[in-house]
């Protein structure tokens, strides 16, 4: 079902979202994902990413004020929902679980 | 700030594609993403950046689309279906109208369409249709001579030797080109004169599918003396009891053993036949008698050809001429010319003389085809105007649905399914009306298509096509009126606005030019027919009594006979000929003055006091005469083309010409020119010749003709009949009049017109359907107007002419292109006949007056109710 699986750059782009914080539009999450992790994206593939999760329900968004900038218009600001920050916690706890589970010797350099 | 300016082309392309909730946003990001690319990467990378990203952005999710919620329009077809419905309860007059019009134009179609499609099916139900052919022998010098369908006795043995890598089998049929021929059961208690007897060889079921319930095809027909009938006419001998084995007496002297029985032969052949004769028993009778060159001369049998592949037909036509060389006599070798015709293309296309029976032709069906698509069209138009028409009434409808957020495709939709969902129930009706007059129609027009029919496929298909393809036709123009209303006019308090008022009146001029063009074509056809049925044919063919003689008795008995019959006081004259007169002729070769070889001319051979009988004046020379008892060898009569076409000047000039290079065989006389085969044809050169020999009634003569003064008939057959029984005993006699058998020369003509009148009626009918519910529709939308002027002291002669005259130049622009279009159709139609009829401008003017008629009398019931409408009730209301 819709909503239960976050993909990985699904992922990103929630942190991302949550990191920027009453700032976060479609340009903005580019440059920030670039910065945080060096990859490079296209506007239009973190726009569909965006409205995804939107439709998921792990985000929200509100137009801006419109400000002189980008020929006056306004921009989708994108906000996390209750859901989505769940989400987040959720992927976020899965991941120590899984971490946490694996056996000190298998992290260790030269195990058989 | 940095002045954007992104590419203008790019920036009108996203502005084009992408959906308007997203444009800000997006067009937001690609701009600033411009801004800065211009300060770091300078102008033209920018650019280039700008429209990459706009094709990056051209995807599914952002492109403009209709806002039309799919989940929706399940619901909405609900409810489209229950608004449909109370518009139709509401305004039961007009749905009627539409429907029950559109209904006759379906039906019309359907069953016009299942007569072509019956024509198309001639010959084709056999397995290897597409591999016969039948073999046609062209005996013509300089156009004059025969067309022939059948050919000599030996043509098919020699090309089955000659040719046998491309024919697989051939087959003759023989009928000893007799009207009927005597048939009896052995104890002579059921004995009657047979038409639809063939003789034929034992390959007939190798080639044809003939189904035979009893006996065996391979070997039913193999020995002489066999019969095969069908199942009525082994019922009509045999009551109902097995009929094999048992023996039927062919022209009470030679026994036939029933040896099969098979179904009978479908109606959509191109020729029926009740019995099949084994063709030895016939070979034996003739082959001793006759020298061997007139085997090849005389051509009484239709010859079929099954092929080995269709493809071999060329090659094998293409091998005819020297075929013709090798075998055929002298005297004619020059002369003749075969052609291979393929069977299935028989009953449309071939039209030779001696066609077994007549065919139909490609003419008529087109005529057909175009009728029905005419009044398909005209029921169309009707619902096409109808439905415009009552568009302002639901004018508020459409501005309600556009004012709560209905899409203008979505009443479009609307609009269409209703019509489409009117068509199917048109169609429904329509399949009620063609189950009901399909038995009467097959009747009528000569076939017997059942109505189970319309559960083949192909009008499975047509059945459902047709109501979505002429509701989209007639539905889409009242969609896009309908839905191009702007709510705020539409929601006005005045709905009065006529739209699309011009089209509407062109349409029905157009329904009205179709109408008058059918209603001229068919007045002109029948004008033709009734030219070609009742106009001077030169000869007398009332009160003729037709008494077939063929092999029969009368050969020995003539002379006393005819006696016999000259002595009852209503007798005129009797004679004895070859062919029915007026419909069919025969051929042969004659040599005559200037003519070094022989050449073949139409030939009647006759006994005496043939012009007498059918009053055929002569106008040089004498006729046959029985005090000259050489006239038998030596003389021979022409007519007056025959004299012309040779040239020889005046009509006594030709007196006295020789004939054969025998200085004793002389041209006695010139009749005055009559139609001696159908009018169809002008008239040919034609030679008379006396045969008074006994074996003249083999096949030469096969005729008695006896004129009677029309007094007393029933007394006068009477005693014909009674004379008859004396002189030739166990002899059935039958007769016919000429007059009625030469109508049927005319049976396509006939069918064809009364089919035309029928449907031309109809379309007068549907048209004028149309034009009523026009009429009442414009009677409501100018009701008030007409009221105001009432009460402004117009008269009601005034309102009348008012009302009715828009109506009336409708139909005269119709009358104007349609006279003329009339005139050039039938005029080229008419070029296909020998004998044209003058097209009477009466005609013209008669149903210019009958369009006209009939449309004032539909609309003045309109007219004359708006006249003499109240006005204080009309214009109380509001």
């Amino acid at each position: 079902m819709k909503g239960t699986y976050l993909g990985e750059l699904e992922e990103i782009v929630l942190l991302i979202v949550g990191i920027l914080y009453q700032d976060a539009y479609g340009v903005a999450v580019m440059d920030e994902i670039k910065n945080q992790t060096g990859r490079d994206l296209n506007i239009s593939a973190v726009h569909t990413v965006l409205s995804r999760l939107e439709e998921k329900g792990l985000l929200k968004s509100k137009m801006s004020d419109p400000t002189g900038e980008r020929g006056g218009r306004r921009k989708r600001i994108f906000l996390l929902t209750a859901a989505g920050k769940r989400a987040l916690e959720n992927a976020n706890e899965m991941r120590n679980q899984l971490f946490n589970k694996i056996p000190k010797v298998a992290l260790q350099f030269g195990a058989a | 700030m940095i002045k954007v300016s992104p590419p203008k082309w790019a920036d009108r392309f996203l502005e084009w594609y992408c959906n308007p909730s997203l444009l800000e946003e997006i067009q937001g990001d690609a701009y600033e993403l411009y801004g800065r690319a211009l300060k770091n990467r300078g102008r033209k990378i920018a650019d280039m950046q700008y429209a990459w990203n706009v094709l990056r952005f051209f995807k599914w999710s952002n492109i403009r689309r209709s806002s039309s919620q799919p989940h929706s329009s399940l619901m909405m077809y609900r409810n489209y279906f229950t608004v449909f419905k109370r518009g139709f309860l509401k305004e039961k007059g007009y749905s009627f109208l539409n429907v029950f019009g559109l209904a006759i134009g379906i039906a019309c179609f359907l069953l016009i369409s299942l007569y072509i499609r019956n024509e198309y099916s001639f010959d084709r139900m056999h397995s290897k249709a597409d591999r016969i052919y039948r073999i046609h022998e062209i005996l013509q010098s300089d156009g004059v001579g025969e067309r022939s369908a059948s050919q000599p006795f030996p043509v098919a043995e020699a090309l089955v030797n000659d040719h046998g890598l491309q024919i697989e089998k051939a087959v003759r049929f023989f009928n000893f080109q007799a009207p009927t021929l005597a048939m009896a059961t052995i104890d002579n208690r059921k004995e009657f004169n047979e038409s639809r007897v063939f003789s034929t060889d034992s390959t007939v079921f190798d080639v044809f599918d003939f189904p035979l319930i009893e006996g065996d095809p391979k070997t039913a027909l193999n020995k002489p003396e066999t019969i095969v009938l069908t199942e009525s006419m082994a019922k009509k001998y045999f009551d109902g009891e097995s009929a094999m084995g048992k023996y039927l007496k062919f022209q009470g002297n030679t026994n036939l053993l029933v040896t099969g029985v098979m179904r009978d032969i479908p109606l959509n052949t191109h020729f029926q036949f009740d019995c099949l004769i084994s063709l030895r028993t016939f070979d034996e009778v003739y082959d001793p008698r006759v020298p061997q060159r007139w085997h090849w001369y005389w051509n009484p049998c239709w010859t079929y050809l099954l092929l080995r592949d269709a493809s071999d037909a060329p090659p094998l036509q293409a091998a005819m001429p020297a075929f013709v060389k090798k075998y055929f006599p002298e005297f004619v070798r020059n002369d003749v010319t075969m052609e291979l015709f393929p069977m299935t293309d028989i009953h449309l296309k071939s039209n030779m003389d001696y066609e077994i029976q007549p065919n139909s032709s490609l003419t008529t069906l087109y005529v057909f085809g175009s009728i029905a698509i005419f009044v398909l069209l005209i029921a169309c138009i009707n619902f096409v105007n109808l439905s415009t028409a009552r568009a302002a009434n639901r004018a508020k409808e459409v501005g309600m649905r556009k004012t709560l957020g209905g899409q203008r495709m979505q009443l479009v939709g609307q609009f269409l399914f209703e019509s489409i969902l009117l068509c199917l129930l048109s169609v429904v009706i329509a399949i009620a009306i063609v189950a009901v007059l399909l038995p009467v129609f097959n009747v009528f027009a000569e076939m017997s298509v059942k109505t189970i029919v319309l559960l083949e496929p192909f009008y499975l298909g047509v059945l459902t096509l047709l109501p979505l393809v002429v509701g989209m036709i007639s539905g889409i123009y009242p969609a896009f009126v309908l839905s191009s209303f702007k709510p705020i006019t539409a929601l006005k308090a005045s709905p009065n606005r006529e739209s699309g008022g011009t089209f509407r009146r062109a349409l029905v001029v157009v329904q009205f030019t179709l109408s008058i063009v059918l209603l001229v074509g068919t007045g002109v056809a029948m004008d033709q027919l009734n030219m070609l049925r009742k106009s001077d044919t030169g000869f007398t063919r009332e009160n003729v009594v037709m008494i077939p003689v063929t092999r029969s008795p009368v050969a020995q008995n003539y002379e006393a006979l005819k006696n016999e019959f000259l002595r009852n006081r209503n007798t005129v004259s009797v004679t004895a000929l070859e062919e029915v007169l007026g419909a069919k002729h025969q051929v042969g070769n004659y040599i005559f003055e200037g003519q070094e070889d022989s050449r073949p001319f139409p030939r009647l051979t006759v006994r005496h006091d043939f012009t007498k009988t059918f009053d055929i004046p002569m106008v040089a020379g004498r006729d046959f005469s029985e005090d000259v008892i050489t006239d038998d060898s030596l003389a021979l009569v022409v007519n007056e083309t025959f004299v012309k076409q040779m040239g020889w000047g005046s009509n006594e000039d030709a007196i006295g010409k020789k004939f054969d290079n025998i200085p004793t065989h002389k041209i006695i006389g010139v009749v005055k020119d009559f139609n001696f085969t159908s009018r169809h044809q002008p008239i040919r050169p034609l030679v008379l010749q006396l045969n008074t020999t006994l074996r003249a009634f083999d096949v030469r003569i096969k005729y008695m003709a006896v004129r009677i003064t029309g007094e007393d008939v029933p007394g006068t057959l009477a005693w014909l009949s009674q004379q008859w029984k004396a002189q030739i005993p166990g002899w059935p006699f039958e007769y016919f009049f000429l007059d009625s058998d030469l109508e049927k020369l005319y049976k396509a003509e006939s069918k064809m017109s009364k089919i035309a009148v029928v449907f031309s009626g109809l379309s007068i009918l549907v048209a004028c359907l149309g034009l009523f519910g026009l009429s009442t529709y414009t009677a409501e939308q100018r009701k008030k107007e007409m009221s105001i002027r009432k009460v402004l002291g117009g008269s009601n002669a005034h309102i009348f002419v008012l009302f009715s005259k828009h109506f009336f130049s409708m139909i005269l622009i119709a009358n104007v292109v349609a006279l003329p279009l009339a005139y050039f159709v039938m005029k080229r139609w008419l070029e296909s006949f020998a004998y044209q009829v003058n097209i009477n401008f009466g005609l013209f003017a008669l149903s210019a007056l009958v369009a006209v008629g009939i449309a004032l009398f539909t609309i003045s019931y309109q007219a004359i109710r708006s006249a003499n409408s109240n006005p204080a009730e009309v214009l109380k209301r509001e």
